[in-house]
């Protein structure tokens, strides 16, 4: 596989025959929504806005949706259920590194010895098209947690080296679809240019983390009591934002839903997240992580220990969403693990 | 034999009722497997013998008090519809005057002729089985109880902060815009209907169960606002409430 470059004017040529021909499937993109950015079904290159800095959600709605139908079933002599999957081939163009470390995370939790059809097989069909993010938000910290770059988890990865764009090409896939379009080969010259703008965005990064990520399950380990959970707890609304917008929160809820003339119904799938107040009540009433001091801590460990010692991920990919959408502003997992290292 | 429901109105603006009439389909799904008994704008029927009733509106006349009490005496299941019924919802804005003011206001030489009292939710007077928030009330809700009544499941009202569906559906969040929105602290359940259309959050559906106000003004003393400037927008739906008092 050769990497190649491709001038901003045939790229659009290119998304534009994507949507056309559909040879990838439905193509989603990053666009603009008021003043800010998201993905979403695009019409043409032209609303493509690739020199974003963070979308609204992530784009693991696209293989895990907010509500998802799971199984319709009927009831009678002989109960139906039928699984409901779907597994429709999607491409997404504009997908920043950090966002593809989620994914990658989401394959290992939902893609291991039991895999979840209804995620994997979207993930299997799908293409995305990756775009280095050159202008962070300025609470991302995605530089220290070592997630700004990534050579996995795409099948093409653009980078803006001015007039052009710099194509890494990463899957098979990726390369059979970029040969219809009209590119050059990539040079040793061009490919020091890619190299050069990465390093230079990296130092754009205004959060920094002041440990390495794999310092982190250490610190926590020996911080269990820390001060620092209550102190920021104190200010949580539970209000869940945090969580709701994270690229590597995994978790949803399950429900039966009966139709009104009692023959039947479907069950369906939502996004369930730790920061909020009933997540970790059971049937019994007894809810184990009561108080919010506690569901704060709780996800801090998840995203800087547990998921990382479970998958080899870590939970947290340094987007900066939850420090952005935290209205009580307590929500950054590079912020906390900062306290509580200078509190040592 | 199907479940006998009735719904009756107290003090509110009746369109609790009409947003139920508003179920299209689901009415025709709805009266096969219920016998509506009671339903002022939409039948003339009327019986004193029902198994579920839906109040809607507020108490505010000693008329009242005893209405309800016999209705709730007919009933097995009795449930508050809409915010009306819930926290006395718009109708509480009176009860910051005295009642001789709001005769005066409304009925002016007339007033001598009407009574009124405070205004006070339904569960205030009597006891409430199921609440169903919102001004006005989400059709859906009122399908899911009685789905839940149907089939003997636990009916939960949705907890979580109008927060939660907001980012759900996307939306840039109202302070973002440099609004304030009742969103952190309101129960939500909504699909955060008045954000996604360009509103913010009212408070309609009351508060969830442990909101954190101290966090609240922090997050008001942040844009420069304190309770007091934000009180008369909160009043609108939660007046009965101890944090609407000042």
């Amino acid at each position: 596989m050769q990497n190649r470059v491709i001038s901003k004017k045939d790229l659009a040529g290119f998304v534009d025959d994507l949507i056309k021909t559909k040879a990838a499937g439905e193509v989603i993109g990053i666009q603009a929504k008021d003043s800010k950015f998201n993905f979403g079904p695009l019409k043409n290159a032209a609303e493509l806005r690739l020199d974003y800095d963070i979308a609204l959600l992530p784009p693991k709605k696209y293989f895990f949706p907010q509500i998802e139908t799971v199984l319709k079933y009927e009831f009678g002599a002989t109960p139906k259920v039928e699984p409901v999957v779907n597994d429709k081939a999607m491409c997404l163009i504009g997908v920043h590194p950090f966002d593809i470390r989620g994914l990658l995370l989401f394959d290992a939790v939902y893609g291991g010895a039991n895999p979840d059809a209804n995620l994997m097989m979207k993930r299997q069909k799908s293409v995305i098209i990756g775009v280095d993010c050159l202008t962070p938000n300025p609470k991302a910290f995605a530089a220290s947690m070592g997630t700004a770059v990534t050579d996995e988890g795409f099948d093409l990865m653009l980078t803006d080296i001015g007039n052009d764009y710099f194509v890494t090409v990463g899957t098979n896939k990726g390369d059979s679809l970029i040969k219809k379009a009209k590119t050059k080969e990539a040079t040793a010259a061009d490919q020091e240019k890619r190299d050069k703008v990465r390093k230079d965005a990296l130092k754009k990064y205004q959060v920094t983390l002041k440990m390495k990520p794999d310092e982190i399950p250490a610190l926590l380990d020996a911080n269990w009591e820390s001060k620092v959970f209550n102190d920021k707890a104190a200010t949580c609304f539970s209000c869940g934002s945090c969580v709701m917008v994270c690229p590597t929160c995994v978790c949803f809820d399950v429900q039966d839903d009966p139709a009104l003339n009692l023959k039947g119904g479907e069950r369906y799938r939502r996004w369930d997240a730790c920061m909020l107040s009933e997540f970790a009540k059971v049937a019994s009433g007894e809810n184990f992580r009561e108080h919010k001091e506690q569901r704060f801590r709780h996800r801090m460990y998840r995203k800087g220990k547990y998921l990382l010692e479970r998958y080899k991920y870590l939970g947290c990919v340094g987007c900066g969403r939850c420090a952005i959408a935290c209205l009580a502003q307590i929500a950054s997992p590079a912020e906390t693990f900062n306290l509580i290292k200078e509190a040592k | 034999m199907k479940p006998r429901v009735a719904f009756f109105d107290f003090t509110g603006c009746e369109g609790c009722q009409l947003e139920v009439l508003n179920f299209n389909l689901e009415i025709v799904d709805l009266i096969n497997v219920v016998d509506i008994v009671e339903f002022r704008e939409a039948s003339s029927d009327h019986s004193d013998e029902y198994d579920i009733a839906f109040i809607e509106g507020s108490i505010t006349t000693e008329k009242e008090i005893e209405r309800i009490q016999g209705i709730r005496n007919n009933a097995k299941i009795l449930v508050s519809l809409g915010a009306c019924a819930c926290t006395a919802g718009v109708n509480a804005l009176k009860n910051f005057y005295t009642m001789d003011e709001n005769l005066k206001l409304v009925y002016g030489e007339n007033a001598k002729w009407y009574k009124t009292i405070p205004a006070r939710p339904v569960h205030s007077v009597v006891p409430v089985d199921f609440f169903i928030h919102g001004c006005p009330p989400i059709r859906g809700e009122v399908i899911r109880l009685v789905k839940c009544l149907l089939t003997g499941k636990k009916f939960e009202l949705y907890h979580d902060p109008v927060c939660v569906e907001c980012k759900l559906n996307e939306n840039i969040c109202v302070y973002e815009k440099g609004q304030t929105c009742f969103g952190p602290v309101t129960r939500g359940g909504c699909n955060s209907i008045c954000v996604n259309s360009g509103r913010h959050c009212w408070g309609c559906r009351a508060l969830v169960d442990e909101p954190n106000l101290n966090a609240e003004k922090e997050l008001l003393a942040r844009y420069n606002l304190t309770v007091n400037d934000i009180l008369g927008k909160y009043r609108i739906f939660n007046g009965t409430l101890e944090v609407a008092k000042s």
